[in-house]
Parts: structure tokens; C-alpha cells; sequence
């Protein structure tokens, strides 16, 4: 099992072990939209043992994290928000979607100055509160009634990133980055994005979950001024 | 002469303009038609009339109008730019490039018509004509970043990566003051820049330009991995060791750090001692890392290796970590890994380790210890290199008494049923192990898979529809096409096929052909999405995986599905409808016709009352709603089924399949098959050459060689003169002055131990000599005898033995039976 970054000819397979393992599912373009945008945020887990059938087998994904920035977030403090993770039932049990997390958290600290992470989780879904609670640390913010598009309510979950902006600062000190101070200037990053245009339409819930063709990066394209000149 | 406005129609027209922008459909049409009214002749009005139509989704309407509004001002560049503007909305990019350009000669200063063309251009991959775009876009907008990046994206594309990196070069010479370390247009532009010194092969330079650039980049991960590779490529090996085990301490789970630490070590490949000893250090350092454990097992051998596999198994049974055997079966290449493995997971069972277990047990778990060794072996069992689907029962039975309610144990269950040949039974289990976790939707998917196995279509689709969204008009099948659910696609359509539903199941196989397309189709948004984000290097990468698309296995699954179909056809066009049985042998040509032609009527008239339900006058389109869903007219596929041509309409699935896959034998194989039909024999010869390159035993080439040589006569006398040249000089697969018959006996003789390539041979044989084919028959027959025969080669035979009418059928049938009891495949069908 490799861990490492998704790359674009990686979505067909987490495409499908999404649709193989979660009811919220997405076209290939809100996929796109993700790894075009922050490539440096989404993790995918690899099969590497599993045989090659043909002379153009793509990697097999067993699990994934579909991560992405929140576009001006309402509170005005940039951080992340995980999209969606699953990883195949048949490779549980190995922390992968655990390391899947950690790789995300760092890189959002890192490249885009994240102070926390958020995301929603079903409120029945023990194996996953467990995860996001017990292991990684997430705080229960809210509960989302009737988040989910069967009905079901989300808890609106959120872990704050300090410590992993601390643990760079330390390894910067103990040198194990052979390149002298920090990295970036973290924690100053909030006015970073400031000129970038509007994108999302985020108008309900339901939009958030299931999030298609038209409603991502449909709606992210410059709007036809063909006739303005 | 064009018609000109006054001051009052002009500040009308503007309102046009805005309303389409705004999407206010009905009042711009409103407004153009205020205008119209006095000067019915107004081009540029008539076209934002067609523009706006258009978007109402009254295409045709919105292109007769586009052509009026043409013919009243040749010369308005608002007309041309409309007119390129409906033909991009249907997706005719050559035409609407053309008039692009006319509309820009017309009107050299638009900064939107020059946009909209260049993003034609790139999508459609015309480099040349996009640097030119690029390029005046840059003069027009220098002081913008973007503008020199997409320039340099332009020559990137186009392969001139040197000039690629002087464009961003010069960019940077303009800036007065550094970018702040925070700008990430900036930080990704400096690591676009490295990865094209590096490509040209400045490895050195790379490696300066990223110590004095990148040093504060905000991509902390491609900075560390391409300072890794650069040092280990200059061999600077303190360097890059230490450069490799930065990377293993951020990320202990990709087997490429490791592999690059222990080159930049420089340890010998047979040193196993030393290389074991790197492994351990990580093992030791992240407790929880499972790389570092399983990768030694790659290259250790003799007992090293089962010192080793030993703790590692034990450590995975402790655990019950289910994916145990699928991390490890790909050292069964080895046999004798694939002896010692389950030798450890026995003993492991044998010496009651499992009892002593020390994992803590959550609310009474025992998918740990001895039932995951149960697991393990039953899956070992009941993989292909180590087989016997006895003894995986047995086992997979101990395990699941263990644990009664375990999904994954059932679910192997499921699978060693299928491999006994009985779909039935697997989907039954899987069924089953389904209803041990309702909630999860990968057991779900598991389920539905299998009973399309089984062929039961509709309870298929009502297990996924318990996972669908409810919303969706058009229930479950609707949202798995609008989810681009491909492997649901095309296992329901490989199930049609079975059933002999052929309409439905091309439906299938085109609606994934379809979802390709809107995968190509996608990439359009980013062309200036990226540049506006900034993110260069992924922007790229999307475009060069793009670029191949159609090569990835989900397209040529289905391909090859439908080119299958579509020559069934032809060789035999159906009867009784299209999503009939097919099993209407009896009936002569002039009824096939008949029948043909009333399922041909149906389809027109289904199409008549679809069209006509589309017009229908109170149902009123709503306004901004430009996508509504077109309904489909032909559901079952009848259309598609009933076609008088279906080798050409096979040409769809088949070019990109020969163009992307060209090193796939099944699609130079399927390839053969359509083009020795078309009597394009110098096609087909092609196929034919690249698949013996690729295997020249190949049961399939074998037959296919000779029927090439069987090609009558006449029809290569037929060809053009050169033509027949070059199929003589090129066809050198058969000796010269062969003897077919002898050359298929030495075929024989080679491989008479192989059930599928005797099976070659008997029907290159009834071919050669039809008078023989009750020997053949009888020989196929034969073919049970052979001790490495599977069960899908039976399963071939007996389709042979069917499609010869054979009488040695019904005793083939019962043989076969009796060898797999457990298979359902052999059982008489009802």
C-alpha cells in the first residue's frame, strides 16, 4: 500500500471507490475541480501488489481524501475542509485512513496557512467518529439537521491545526529540513488570497453533499462577456 | 448595407446584451424583438436574438436565425462570434474556430473573442495557432502574470520546453521587487519553472534554481521529493540519503523513498542484510508503519524470509487486518513464497498462538486470530496460483463458524462460489453478507455486482437503488448515469449481452462511451480556471492525461463489449426484436427482414412521440434552465440494435480503442474481426500484425492467421494493385506454399495440453474441412480430458459445440456437469 499524492489520471479509480463505498457521490469534474485547485491536499492509497492485467492498467485506489480549502470562508480564517475519505472495507484495519488525514493537515498548514480543518460527518457513523475523535482529535461543533440528502443529520466537526504548525516549527529547529527558517510565514496567511474572485456558489446544504457537474466547477467558469465589448 | 440604429434602439440593444448575460431569457427576446420591429434586417439584434434562443435550448431555431442575421451583415463581428458561439454549444469546434477567426479578422481589438478562440484551440490541441492567441493576448495584457504563464504553457504544450522557460524568465525580469513568500501564484510559478529545467535534463541547474528559489516555497512536498531526485541523480549521495529520509519521516508509506534511499546508499541488490536492516530502523521508529515491515518480504528469501513473514503474519492475524492476503499474493509468483505462507499461518493456527492474543478485542471482535488464519488460508485457496476451491470452502466455513456475522468472510465465500462456476450461489452468499451490514454501501455495491453476474437485472438495480439518491427523476438508473457510475454501466450491459438483449446492452456500453466523452469534455473550464488559480503544474499534468484518456481499461472494457455486439449483428441480424432472446434459429432470410424492418418502425415511431411530447405547448421551459434533461427517446437501445450498418457504427468504439490501446491484443484481435468484414483487408492485416507481435500463440491470432489467408481471392484482386503488393509482401506469418492443414496440426502439436488453443485448432479445422465437423465435434468434446481444463474453457467448448448444433451437445453438457457439480454453468439451461 503506497500513500502519496492524487494525481489527475488517478480519478477514474477514486471516482469509483467512491461511488463503491459512500452515497455521496460526485462527477469527475467536482474531482477535477479539487485537484486543480489545491493538488497539494488530496492523498490517495495504492494497491501496489495487485498484478498488472493489461499494458494500460491505472493503479488500483483502495482509499482516498478529497480535500480542499474553503473558498472566502464566512468567518474569514483560512482552513481546510475534507470533502470526502473512504477507504475500500477489504483494506481496513491498517490506519490508512488516518495517514490519509495527517498528510492532508500538514499540507494545508504548509502551502495554504490553514488554521483549522472541518468536516461532516454522519452522525451514526461510529467507525468514522472514532477516527476523526479518538485518533485525530476533532472537536464536535454542531449538529447539521438533516445535512444529508436521505435525510440524515451531520455533526460539523473541526480540529484546529495549531499543533501542526508547532510540530514544523520544531522540526525546522532540530534542522531535520536542511534549509533554515520557516517555512512560508505561517499564521500570516489569512490575506493571501485576497484578490481571487468568488467561485463556489454554496447556497444550502444539499449542494454541499452532492455537489455535480453544474454546481461545481460549472458554476466556477468566468461568466460569457462575449457581447460586452 | 447594414442597418443602423438610433440612440434610443442602441441603448435597447445594450439591454439585450445585459439580459442574456443576467440570463433573463424572455425579457431579452423581448427587447430584440422591440428593435426588430422597425428594423427587421439588424444583424447584430437577430444574432443576440439567436444567442439567446439558443440558450433556451431551441438550437435548431437559434441556428436558421444566426444564419439570417449572417446574411443581413456579413461584416458584423458580433454576428460571427454568435454564429461560433452556437456551433462550441454543440460542440462543433472546428466550425466554431473558423468563425472565430472571422469574427476576430473583423474585429482585431476583442479581447473576448480572442479568448473564447483560444481556449478552442488548446482544447482541440492546435498549439500553433494557440501560441499565436497566447501571444497577443500577452501584448494586449502584459502586465498580468497569467498572461506570460499561459505563453509559456502554450510552448510547453507544443514541446518547446526552452522557450517555455525563457517566457516566465522574462516575466521575471520585469518584477521590480521579489513577490512576497506568501503570493502562491508566485511559489507555484517558481516550481513550474524548475519542473521545465528539469525536464530539458538540467538536472544541476534544476537543483541550484531550487535551492536558491524554492527555498521558501509554499509546496513543501514537491520541493522535498524533487530535491531527493535531482541529488540522486547527481549522486550526491550524502545529500540525497539524507534527503530520502526526510521524505520517510514525513511519509513512512510510500515504497519510492525507500527504494530511493537504499540506491542513494548504494547498497547491492544482494546484500540483504543491509538493505533488511534500513526496513528495520523504520519498522522500529513508526510502530504503526506497515511498509516498512512488508517490503523486505519483496526481496528476502529462504529463511530470512520466513523469519520475517513469520512475525509479519502474525502481527496482521493479531490484528485481523482482512487485507492480509491481498497485500501478500504477489510474491506467489515466487512458488516457494507461495509454499511458505500458508505453511506460517498454519503453524500459526496449530500452536494455539491465536488464544494468547494480546490485541485488544473490541466488543467481542474475533475477526482476530484463528478465524482471520482461516481467512487467510481460505483465500489462498481460492487464488488462481495456489487453487482448490474444496479446501477454501472448508476453511472459509471454519472462519465464518468463528464469526458468524463477518461481512468479509462471506464475502469470500461469495467469491469462491463464483469461481466455482455457480453464480448463482455466489450471489446468494453475497446476498446474504449484504444483509450482515445494510448500512455500508461497499457490501451493497458487492451485491449488486454479483447478481448482475447472475443476470438478475432488475434486482440489481433495486440493491443499488438503496444506495442511490431518491430524488433523482428517473429513479436508480438515472442517477448511476448521472454519477458516472462506469462499472455499473458496464457490468449490467456485459449481463444484456448474456440475456441476448442486445439493444439494451449497447445502450449500456454507449452511455459509458458517453461518460468518456464528458470526461473529455471537462478539461474545457480549466483551460482558464487554472490560469486564474495559478496552479500550473497539475493544470499540465490534466492536460497530458487527458491527452490518452480513452486508453484507461474502463473505456476498452465497454469498447470491446460493444464491437463484440455490433459484429454478432452482422453476422447474424436479428429476428424476433432486439432485446428478445436471439435464439430464433429456424427462420429464413425474408421473415429476419420483416421483422427487422417492424422493429425498426417501432423505434421511428417512438421517436416520433418523444418528439412530439417535446413540443407540447403547456409545458413551459423554464427560463435559465438551459440544460433541461432531453428525454430519451430510445431507452431500450432498440435504435441502436436494429441499425442496417452496425460494423460501421462499431468504428466508434473501435478507433480510439486501436488508436489508445494499440498494445492491447483483445483490440487488435476485435480490430481483425471488423475489418476482415469490411473486406478492409490491409486494416485488418494491420491488426493482425500487431497482435502476433504481441503473441503469435495467441489461441485467437492462430485462427485468425488463417482465415486472412483464406480471404477469397477475388476480393484482394478487387483491391488497388498497390494494395494487393502490400498485403503480399507484408502477410509473412505463414510460410510460403504452406500446407494449412499441417500448419494447424504443428499448432497442435505445440500446445495440446492448452484446452483453449485445442479449441483454436478444431475450429480452424472444421474451416479448412467442413466435411469433418462431426470428428471435430467429438474432438471438442475431448477437450474435458485435459487435466489443466478451467471450467470457463469448458464453458467455451460447449458454446462451440452450440453454435455447430452439435449433437455431442447434451453429453457434453452432462460430462461437464459431472466434473463441476458445483457449477451452474453446465446445468441445462431452461
Amino acid at each position: 500500500m503506497d500513500i502519496r499524492l492524487l494525481h489527475p489520471s488517478d480519478i477514474p479509480h477514486v471516482q469509483h471507490a467512491n461511488i463503491t463505498n459512500l452515497p455521496e457521490n460526485y462527477f469527475m469534474k467536482y474531482y477535477l475541480y479539487h485537484a486543480l485547485s489545491w493538488p497539494q491536499l488530496s492523498f490517495v492509497a495504492v494497491d501496489v501488489s495487485r498484478p498488472k492485467k493489461t499494458p494500460y492498467d491505472y493503479p488500483r485506489i483502495v482509499g482516498y481524501v478529497l480535500a480542499k480549502m474553503e473558498e472566502d470562508p464566512p468567518d474569514g480564517v483560512q482552513h481546510g475542509h475534507i470533502t470526502s475519505l473512504s477507504v475500500m472495507r477489504t483494506h481496513r484495519r491498517l490506519g490508512i485512513a488516518e495517514k490519509l488525514m495527517r498528510q492532508s493537515q500538514r499540507a494545508m498548514v504548509e502551502t495554504f496557512g490553514a488554521q483549522y480543518v472541518s468536516l461532516h460527518v454522519r452522525v451514526s457513523n461510529n467507525a468514522a467518529l472514532r477516527l476523526y475523535r479518538d485518533t485525530l482529535g476533532f472537536k464536535n461543533e454542531k449538529v447539521e439537521a438533516k445535512y444529508y440528502a436521505d435525510g440524515e443529520d451531520a455533526y460539523s466537526m473541526k480540529l484546529d491545526l495549531g499543533f501542526v504548525r508547532e510540530q514544523i516549527m520544531d522540526e525546522l529547529d532540530e534542522g531535520d529540513l536542511d534549509e533554515g527558517e520557516p517555512v512560508g510565514e505561517l499564521g500570516k496567511l489569512e490575506d493571501r488570497e485576497k484578490d481571487k474572485k468568488a467561485v463556489v456558489t454554496k447556497d444550502g446544504k444539499k449542494r454541499k453533499v452532492r455537489v455535480g457537474r453544474g454546481l461545481g466547477v460549472g458554476d466556477l467558469v468566468e461568466k460569457n462577456e462575449s457581447q460586452k465589448a | 448595407m447594414p442597418q443602423q440604429l438610433s440612440a434610443k434602439e442602441q441603448s435597447l440593444f445594450r439591454t439585450v446584451v445585459r439580459n442574456y448575460e443576467d440570463k433573463q431569457y424572455k425579457k431579452g427576446i423581448k427587447a430584440a424583438d422591440q428593435i426588430l420591429k422597425k428594423n427587421p434586417k439588424h444583424g447584430d439584434t437577430l444574432a443576440m436574438k439567436a444567442l439567446i434562443m439558443n440558450s433556451q435550448g431551441k438550437t435548431d431555431e437559434a441556428f436558421a436565425l444566426a444564419k439570417v442575421a449572417l446574411q443581413c451583415d456579413m461584416k458584423s463581428h458580433v454576428c460571427w462570434h454568435v454564429y461560433g458561439l452556437l456551433y462550441r454549444a454543440v460542440k462543433n469546434f472546428e466550425e466554431a474556430i473558423k468563425a472565430y477567426k472571422f469574427a476576430l479578422r473583423l474585429e482585431p481589438e476583442s479581447a473576448q473573442i480572442q479568448r473564447d478562440l483560444a481556449l478552442l484551440q488548446i482544447q482541440m490541441r492546435d498549439y500553433q495557432g494557440y501560441i499565436v492567441s497566447r501571444r497577443s493576448m500577452l501584448q494586449a495584457r502584459s502586465g498580468l502574470r497569467q498572461s506570460w504563464t499561459a505563453l509559456a504553457v502554450a510552448h510547453h504544450l507544443a514541446g518547446d520546453l526552452a522557450e517555455a522557460e525563457r517566457v516566465l524568465t522574462a516575466y521575471e525580469e520585469t518584477l521590480k521587487n521579489p513577490p512576497s513568500k506568501t503570493d502562491f501564484e508566485n511559489s507555484e510559478a517558481v516550481m513550474y519553472k524548475n519542473s521545465l529545467i528539469a525536464e530539458q535534463g538540467n538536472i544541476e541547474q534544476a537543483l541550484e534554481h531550487l535551492k536558491a528559489a524554492g527555498k521558501h516555497n509554499l509546496d513543501r512536498l514537491a520541493v522535498m521529493e524533487l530535491r531527493a531526485t535531482y541529488l540522486a541523480k547527481l549522486e550526491r549521495k550524502e545529500e540525497a540519503i539524507k534527503a530520502y529520509r526526510a521524505l520517510i519521516d514525513r511519509n513512512s508509506e510510500y515504497k519510492k523513498y525507500y527504494d530511493g534511499l537504499i540506491e542513494a546508499m548504494g547498497l547491492e541488490n544482494a546484500d540483504h542484510k543491509a538493505r533488511k536492516e534500513v526496513y528495520d530502523e523504520y519498522a522500529e521508529k513508526y510502530p504503526r508503519c506497515d511498509a516498512a515491515r512488508r517490503l523486505p518480504l519483496d526481496f528476502l528469501e529462504g529463511e530470512e524470509f520466513r523469519e520475517t513473514a513469520n512475525k509479519y503474519i502474525h502481527r496482521m492475524l493479531d490484528k485481523g487486518v482482512p487485507s492480509t492476503f491481498a497485500n501478500l499474493k504477489h510474491l506467489y509468483t515466487n512458488p516457494a513464497k507461495k509454499e511458505v505462507l500458508p505453511a506460517l499461518v498454519q503453524q500459526y493456527i496449530d500452536s494455539g498462538r491465536s488464544e494468547i492474543n494480546e490485541e485488544p478485542k473490541r466488543n467481542g471482535d474475533t475477526s482476530k486470530g484463528a478465524s482471520a488464519a482461516y481467512y487467510f488460508l481460505a483465500q489462498h485457496y481460492n487464488y488462481y496460483l495456489s487453487r482448490d476451491l474444496d479446501k477454501a470452502m472448508g476453511y472459509i466455513d471454519k472462519a465464518i463458524e468463528l464469526e458468524p456475522v463477518s461481512v468479509d468472510f462471506h464475502m469470500t465465500k461469495a467469491r469462491i462460489w463464483k469461481h466455482y462456476g455457480n453464480t448463482q450461489k455466489a450471489s446468494e452468499v453475497m446476498e446474504k453478507a449484504r444483509t450482515l451490514d445494510v448500512r455500508d454501501r461497499h457490501i451493497n455495491t458487492k451485491a449488486a455486482k454479483y447478481q448482475l453476474r447472475n443476470d438478475e437485472s432488475e434486482s440489481a438495480l433495486k440493491t443499488m437503488g438503496m444506495f442511490t439518491r431518491a430524488e433523482t427523476p428517473g429513479g436508480p438508473l438515472a442517477d448511476l448515469h448521472d454519477m458516472q457510475c462506469v462499472w455499473f454501466l458496464t457490468e449490467d450491459g456485459q449481463s444484456y449481452t448474456r440475456q441476448g438483449k442486445l439493444g439494451l446492452a449497447l445502450k449500456r456500453f454507449t452511455a459509458v462511451y458517453n461518460v468518456f466523452d464528458v470526461w473529455q469534455e471537462d478539461q474545457f473550464d480549466f483551460h482558464s480556471f487554472s490560469l486564474r488559480k495559478g496552479q500550473i503544474r497539475a493544470y499540465v499534468e490534466m492536460m497530458k492525461w487527458e491527452d490518452h484518456l480513452r486508453e484507461h481499461p474502463f473505456y476498452s472494457r465497454a469498447a470491446l463489449s460493444a464491437i463484440e455486439i455490433y459484429v454478432k449483428i452482422h453476422d447474424k441480424p436479428l429476428t424476433n426484436g432486439t432485446n428478445g432472446s436471439g435464439d430464433a434459429n429456424g427462420e429464413d432470410a425474408a421473415e429476419r427482414k420483416k421483422a427487422a424492418k417492424k422493429a425498426r418502425k417501432e423505434a421511428q415511431k417512438a421517436e416520433r412521440e418523444a418528439a412530439a411530447k417535446k413540443v407540447e405547448p403547456n409545458k413551459p421551459i423554464r427560463e435559465g434552465d438551459s440544460d433541461t434533461k432531453k428525454k430519451d427517446d430510445d431507452p431500450e437501445g432498440i435504435r441502436l440494435a436494429t441499425t442496417t450498418e452496425p460494423l460501421t457504427d462499431s468504428m466508434k468504439f473501435l478507433t480510439p480503442l486501436l488508436q489508445f490501446s494499440p498494445k492491447s491484443i483483445d483490440a487488435q484481435i476485435a480490430g481483425f474481426e471488423v475489418y476482415i468484414r469490411r473486406k478492409k483487408y490491409l486494416l485488418a492485416l494491420k491488426c493482425l500484425l500487431a497482435a502476433a507481435a504481441l503473441d503469435k500463440e495467441h489461441s485467437k491470432v492462430h485462427e485468425q492467421i488463417i482465415r486472412f489467408k483464406l480471404a477469397p481471392d477475388k476480393d484482394i484482386e478487387g483491391l488497388p494493385a498497390k494494395s494487393a503488393e502490400v498485403i503480399k509482401s507484408e502477410f509473412t506469418l505463414l510460410p510460403p506454399s504452406v500446407n494449412l492443414s499441417q500448419y494447424n496440426d504443428e499448432y497442435l502439436s505445440r500446445n495440446k495440453d492448452c484446452a483453449r488453443r485445442t479449441l483454436s485448432v478444431l475450429k480452424v479445422r472444421k474451416l479448412l474441412t467442413p466435411d469433418s465437423v462431426g470428428q471435430c465435434a467429438k474432438d471438442v468434446a475431448g477437450v474435458l480430458k485435459l487435466p489443466t481444463i478451467t471450467s470457463e474453457e469448458a464453458q467455451e467448448a460447449l458454446e462451440l459445440l452450440s453454435s455447430w448444433k452439435s449433437s455431442e451437445l447434451e453429453s457434453f453438457r452432462k460430462a461437464a456437469s459431472g466434473k463441476w457439480p458445483k457449477a451452474s454453468i453446465f446445468k441445462a439451461s431452461a
